[in-house]
């Protein structure tokens, strides 16, 4: 089945990471299911893992079935392990379209993890602690995290400045904010908000 | 034991008819080749820690040991020798040389003027600013200026540096390179002990610790689960 067979009827959405991480992979180059497998643990390391090899197949049959990778001409009669994918038009579409959403999912996840802290405002000192543990796993990610400076050339190397980049200034981005919280908890236990159990 | 061990460290500073806690039980160790960050605001007290940690200034509460000796009792055998503090003052004298402005501290105690001299060159070529040695004080620009006062410190073969917003006056282009040569220092074995205002500077340190209300919050050594400050501390 390939690019022809395109949805004919509106399918769920595709929730899954694997998939549309994989989806990234052969976007950026066509391959077959096992040189798929060993990219994707090269590059998504730490941050997505797969079940199995065999997750690619079940990965690339969703994939090919919602339209959005095709059998490169010619190796569709190969056996399966030699049958290289290729991005359709729909999948570097919808892939695009993944992306974006992606940024809306990380502002909607910080939103509610503030809002959850806002729960905590009558019980300040537990909001600091969670605070503190908030800041700990910054500090964590912020050590772990690529230094800037270290060049590695090529795509891979520019894959991997982007992402130190986007982390350093997340995660500072993140730490700043603690300290703002972290002062106008301070103040707000000292003042004893209305109700506050003390 | 830990290279560096500050225990339940307090500091209290006037500012006018105020007193205010800047330093409040703070808790720190670092190991030889450990590359340890302090990230904090402006009028946090990180500078002063440092200052504590080195050995320039006494805490009001809490001891610093270094090697296991107390630098209170031990401050003249270690300060510059054993323990490296980075200044960036540079005399700007007109006539003299980067070369023997880093020479100086070596020539200070006696060493013969060629072999200061030469130790003055290897260590401008380790800190990457060898081409300075012939220009004077007053001709270097920012990064460069750092990347001196670095080496004068090397000179003295520190088994902890101890650095104070090393990129504070450094261009943006330039900050990598300075924070870059830290890193290579502590692969190199010497303990580094730097602040700064900005926390992404502070990516890809073995440790990172954050100074605020006078806490010190984050792993306080190496090998250990992190601290989280109790609330009864907080000032």
């Amino acid at each position: 089945m390939g690019a022809g067979s395109v949805r004919e009827q509106p399918q769920a959405p595709m929730h899954s990471p694997v998939n549309w991480a994989l989806l990234g992979l052969i976007i950026a180059r066509p391959s077959y299911a096992y040189e798929l497998a060993r990219r994707f643990e090269r590059t998504y390391d730490g941050a997505l893992s797969l079940s199995s090899v065999s997750h690619v197949y079940t990965a690339l049959g969703t994939l090919r079935d919602r339209g959005l990778v095709q059998e490169i001409a010619g190796t569709g009669s190969a056996p399966r392990s030699r049958r290289r994918y290729e991005a359709t038009a729909a999948g570097l579409s919808e892939h695009a379209e993944w992306l974006v959403a992606q940024a809306s999912e990380e502002r909607r996840r910080q939103r509610l993890l503030v809002t959850q802290l806002g729960a905590l405002v009558h019980t300040p000192e537990r909001a600091l602690e969670v605070l503190d543990e908030y800041e700990q796993a910054c500090l964590a990610d912020l050590a772990a995290a690529p230094p800037a400076g270290e060049i590695t050339p090529g795509t891979t190397g520019l894959i991997s400045r982007l992402i130190g980049e986007e982390t350093r200034l997340s995660v500072a981005a993140k730490l700043r904010w603690v300290q703002y919280a972290r002062a106008q908890l301070t103040q707000s236990g000292a003042a004893g908000a209305p109700g506050t159990p003390r | 034991m830990s290279l560096l061990s500050v225990q339940n460290v307090s500091k209290r500073v006037r500012e006018g008819e105020r007193e205010r806690t800047i330093l409040h039980g703070v808790e720190l160790e670092l190991q030889a080749g450990e590359l340890v960050g302090i990230w904090g605001a402006r009028r946090s007290g990180r500078t002063t820690l440092l200052r504590i940690a080195a050995g320039i200034e006494t805490p009001d509460a809490g001891t610093v040991q270094f090697e296991g000796s107390d630098l209170a009792k031990h401050r003249d055998r270690t300060l510059g020798t054993g323990i490296g503090y980075v200044t960036r003052t540079l005399r700007a004298g007109e006539e003299q040389r980067v070369l023997e402005q880093v020479g100086a501290a070596l020539l200070a105690r006696g060493t013969p003027v060629d072999r200061a001299l030469e130790s003055a060159r290897e260590a401008l070529a380790r800190a990457g600013c060898a081409g300075t040695a012939a220009m004077r004080v007053g001709e270097l620009a920012g990064a460069e200026l750092v990347r001196v006062a670095i080496a004068r410190t090397l000179t003295l073969s520190p088994a902890l540096l101890v650095i104070d917003d090393p990129t504070a006056t450094v261009e943006l282009s330039e900050r990598d390179g300075i924070l870059t040569l830290l890193r290579e220092l502590a692969r190199d074995g010497i303990a580094v002990l730097a602040s700064s205002g900005a926390p992404e500077e502070l990516a890809g340190f073995h440790r990172v610790l954050t100074l605020g209300e006078g806490v010190l919050r984050g792993v306080s050594a190496s090998g250990l689960a992190p601290v989280v400050a109790l609330r009864s501390r907080a000032v």
